[in-house]
């Protein structure tokens, strides 16, 4: 489950996960770019399942505590949510993978699949969430989604409505945008780091 | 001081603040402080200036949103009554102090190894191998992470495809730097699994580089351990007798 090549993309992909989550949780968008890595993790071990999932939770966990740590200090409280990403990543996203690196590219059914898959991934990632944001921080994190909740809770919603709403406007969205991005750096990652990853075999020197 | 102690010291803090009302946040801010000045010490004015940057702009965020656009704290909002601005400053203020004596305690007990390399300081944390070898690795690959944003940016700079100032050729080719960051990065993975890594014998070595070292837990570690564990029950009494 964990070799060498697999521990070295987990950790590719937790340090994505951090680069991206770090710099746009610091500049406060109303989205949280968080997950790229999680789900890339999932698509570049995809056809084992099981291991896509272990895997990209892992990679998932590793950020939660690596961002937590350094940037955070709400991160920590949302690992479920990371799991439940990993998990519709390797389970229904990676389903795509093959369309995701279809040569020629097929626009159409490409921007389908990330759409669909984004939308899945953040109505799940909403309602895992809600109850954490609403039970734990009354409704507000740092994120920059603290203004579409406080919008909400203005406008006489009750906190968990206003929480949930909030995660329904802004997650989809966000998820489609990493989706499409882990797709996009997923298309033009090097078939050999594919064929280490997924166990393959050692790729020859070119 | 060990670094098990400073974990365990950190870990029983963060969960007492995570439970903590405001009599129990005050308690565990006098036993935290007491722990920077006596084990940290110098390097505690760091952890301390490091806290702030990172809770002052959250504080003020989350303030702005709490005071400014919402106006009232969360129990008057389930309670559907029309509060006040200052309820939401308290709550504001207690949610930003338990989120700053969380992020103190971490850095405090980060300090303590402040003398030794971030390698040394995992080593001698009695965690299961892999789970180091892991964190070594990701620790490492977001440096590699930095150089090949370093890289790429400059790259691209000089071959004109973005500019170092804001443009509009920065968002339309934006895309190309996230790609060659990526691009850069599992290259210099696949020349280190492929070619570096093999020659040096890194990963082989790198097992018992990482094999702890055992240092008995000293009086330091028991008293601190004894202060953490003191502060989690009074937060504990604290909340038990509240509710009754």
């Amino acid at each position: 489950m964990f070799s060498t090549p697999r521990l070295i993309t987990i950790a590719l992909c937790a340090a994505l996960n951090f680069a991206i989550g770090a710099i746009v949780y610091l500049v406060k968008l109303p989205i949280y770019l968080d997950s790229i890595g999680t789900i890339l993790c999932a698509l570049l071990l995809f056809p084992d399942r099981w291991a896509s999932f272990i895997c990209a939770m892992v990679a998932g966990l590793t950020s939660v505590a690596i961002i937590g740590l350094l940037v955070n200090p709400f991160y920590p409280w949302f690992a479920f949510t990371s799991v439940c990403i990993a998990a519709v990543s390797a389970f229904i996203t990676s389903s795509g993978a093959h369309i995701f690196r279809a040569r020629p590219a097929q626009p159409g059914s490409f921007a389908i699949r990330v759409i669909l898959y984004g939308v899945i991934t953040g109505v799940i990632a909403a309602i895992v969430s809600a109850p954490v944001v609403a039970y734990l921080f009354g409704g507000v994190t740092g994120s920059g989604s603290a203004f579409i909740v406080a919008m909400f809770l203005r406008s006489g919603q009750q906190l968990m409505n206003a929480v949930l709403l909030s995660g329904l406007a802004a997650d989809p969205v966000d998820k489609v945008i990493q989706v499409l991005i882990a797709a996009l750096l997923y298309r033009s990652t090097p078939a050999d780091f594919i064929a280490l990853v997924r166990g393959s075999g050692m790729p020859a020197r070119a | 001081m060990t670094p098990n102690g400073a974990a365990v010291f950190a870990i029983v803090t963060l969960a007492a603040a995570v439970a903590a009302n405001l009599r129990g946040l005050g308690t565990l801010c006098f036993i935290v402080a007491a722990f920077a000045a006596t084990e940290v010490r110098g390097p505690a004015l760091t952890a301390l200036r490091r806290s702030i940057l990172i809770m002052l702009p959250l504080a003020a965020f989350m303030l702005a949103v709490w005071v400014g656009i919402v106006g009232r704290s969360p129990a008057e909002i389930a309670a559907r009554v029309d509060g006040s601005r200052l309820s939401a400053f308290a709550y504001a203020a207690t949610v930003s102090l338990r989120l700053f004596i969380i992020i103190f305690v971490v850095q405090a007990a980060l300090m303590c190894f402040h003398n030794e390399s971030p390698f040394t300081a995992i080593r001698a944390l009695t965690l299961p191998l892999p789970v180091k070898r892991l964190v070594v690795l990701t620790l490492s690959l977001i440096a590699t992470l930095r150089h090949a944003v370093d890289r790429s940016h400059t790259a691209l700079v000089s071959s004109g495809v973005i500019t170092r100032r804001l443009s509009l050729r920065n968002v339309m080719h934006g895309w190309v730097l996230i790609q060659s960051v990526w691009l850069t990065a599992i290259t210099t993975v696949l020349g280190r699994v492929r070619d570096k890594w093999p020659a040096e014998n890194t990963l082989v070595l790198l097992e018992p580089a990482l094999r702890p070292i055992v240092r008995p837990p000293g009086t330091a570690d028991v008293i601190w351990g004894a202060a953490a564990l003191t502060g989690l029950a009074f937060v504990i009494f604290e909340r038990v007798s509240g509710a009754a």
